[in-house]
């Protein structure tokens, strides 16, 4: 009981109230049926009444005209824009993150907290560095005050600094940090959600990556990633020196993994994860990668 | 029978009024129509008489109907305080008959009623879309064909914004435990 790990029971429970919640869904319909019987009865004479008192043709079945046609085609484009998205994002490279498609691919990756916005006059400074932490806590006190256990990356081991930041809208921000030959590797971790934490501004689209290796499955919504491999703005919540008000601040970000791991447990919280600091795009799809290993979370692997 | 009613055959209609009235007051219900309900229903059978001209022979007539309801609500709905409507809504889920009525033992209703509201304002909580695909395939008990029909997407998006507003849901709730296991999270 050292560590406040939810443990096999917490997991085990949750599960349990996911597989509930579609039947308490089902009785919560029922419940709003209208006790009496005989309602349907009046219905139809409503409803008679209404077509002969309006006069109603008889509905005729019409082959479909050309505008029909035309209807059925934007409908069918409409039905299928996410997969078209989805197969095309590829291929999209200026197109995908223009305003309106940015809200479905935001929808769709549900990457909470993170907008992606192209904006070619965004020049990044030379040299970016990676902020370091600043002032440790331990990685239990870290979960107590998110409220959500950080999740550490087994590739990259222990981290030297653990930060939480406050953030507007009762958000928590958990930073990680490791010293590598004099350089920072740091990892933003936060329960995603919609509200905006961070804003990058891209004068080159990100790379979508699938973190599972098997592209075909973009829709997944954990296993993919977006790669941002050149420096770009990146602008966040910073609480200022009076510690009340909540500024927004910019700096250049060098080459960034953003990506969601989602629990797949209902009621535990999805994360929304920033890795940067690392330059090489295959070692933090490794880093990615490694937090789903044991070592850090074998009380939840066991059950399965 | 969608044949019969094109033929002029008005007890055919009838008949399928009858076999969707109950349903479709559920739907109106769910999605906020609140005492309105009846005359949103009434309203979607009439503009389905008037669509039938241009349903597809052979697709299934129930999901299509049941967009009519969805539009025919929203189009109440938006005229209508939007706050007032929830609030109209988690009374209907509130007030609602207990499913089964334990007679016996009113803090079970009780219990009962308080988590069905909980559902209810949860529900509210979920964006449209989600809101619209929790409804259908649970609380009108549709299939999962049939709500992909209903709400004109493809079966996979149905399938993938199910399990993420279940699991959005599921956030929301309060812990519930009826109860028994007074075991407690950390």
């Amino acid at each position: 009981m050292s560590e406040s790990y939810g443990g096999q029971g917490a997991e085990g429970k949750a599960r349990e109230r996911a597989s509930r919640l579609p039947e308490e869904l089902r009785a919560l319909g029922r419940s709003l049926d209208a006790p009496g019987a005989g309602g349907s009865e009046s219905m139809v004479e409503r409803v008679l009444e209404q077509i002969l008192t309006e006069r109603l043709p008889v509905p005729v079945a019409h082959a479909p005209g050309p505008g029909e046609r035309l209807r059925a085609v934007r409908r069918w484009t409409r039905m299928r824009w996410r997969s078209l998205a989805a197969t095309l994002c590829g291929l999209l490279a200026v197109l995908a993150l223009t305003p309106p498609v940015r809200a479905a691919v935001l929808d769709w990756f549900d990457f909470g907290g993170v907008e992606v916005r192209y904006d070619p006059s965004a020049v990044p400074s030379p040299g970016a560095e990676v902020p370091g932490c600043g002032r440790s806590v331990s990685l239990a006190q870290a979960e107590r005050r998110a409220g959500f256990e950080p999740l550490v990356p087994s590739a990259l081991g222990a981290p030297d600094v653990v930060t939480v930041t406050a953030e507007p809208r009762g958000r928590t921000l958990v930073s990680l940090c490791w010293r590598e030959r004099g350089d920072t590797i740091r990892l933003d971790e936060y329960p995603a959600r919609l509200d905006i934490g961070f804003t990058k501004s891209v004068r080159e689209q990100p790379e979508w990556l699938s973190l599972d290796g098997d592209s075909s499955e973009l829709g997944g919504a954990h296993d993919t990633a977006l790669w941002f491999p050149r420096p770009h703005l990146l602008s966040f919540w910073l609480v200022d020196a009076a510690g009340s008000h909540y500024t927004r601040e910019q700096r250049t970000a060098g080459p960034t993994l953003l990506w969601m791991q989602g629990s797949g447990v209902l009621d535990a919280p999805d994360v929304t994860l920033r890795l940067e600091g690392v330059a090489s795009k295959a070692r933090a799809v490794e880093i990615a990668k490694s937090l789903g290993e044991p070592g850090h979370e074998d009380a939840g692997k066991s059950s399965d | 029978m969608i044949a019969r009613v094109r033929a002029g055959d008005p007890e055919a209609y009838a008949e399928l009024v009858r076999a969707h009235t109950g349903l479709a007051m559920r739907a109106a219900a769910a999605l906020g129509a609140g005492a309105d309900a009846e005359d949103v229903v009434q309203q979607a059978f009439v503009k389905a008489y008037c669509g039938l001209g241009r349903f597809k022979e052979g697709s299934a007539f129930k999901p299509w109907f049941m967009s009519i309801v969805a539009n025919e609500t929203r189009n109440t709905v938006r005229t209508a305080a939007r706050q007032r409507t929830l609030a109209g809504r988690e009374a209907a889920f509130a007030e609602a008959e207990p499913l089964i009525p334990e007679a016996g033992d009113p803090a079970v209703a009780a219990v009962e009623i308080e988590r069905r509201a909980a559902l209810g304002s949860a529900l509210d909580k979920l964006s449209e879309e989600h809101r619209l695909v929790v409804t259908y395939r649970y609380l009108l008990e549709m299939d999962e064909s049939e709500t992909a029909q209903a709400l004109g997407w493809p079966r996979g998006t149905v399938k993938s914004r199910l399990n993420r507003a279940l699991r959005k849901l599921g956030k929301l709730l309060p812990d519930f435990e009826p109860r028994e296991g007074g075991d407690e999270r950390e």
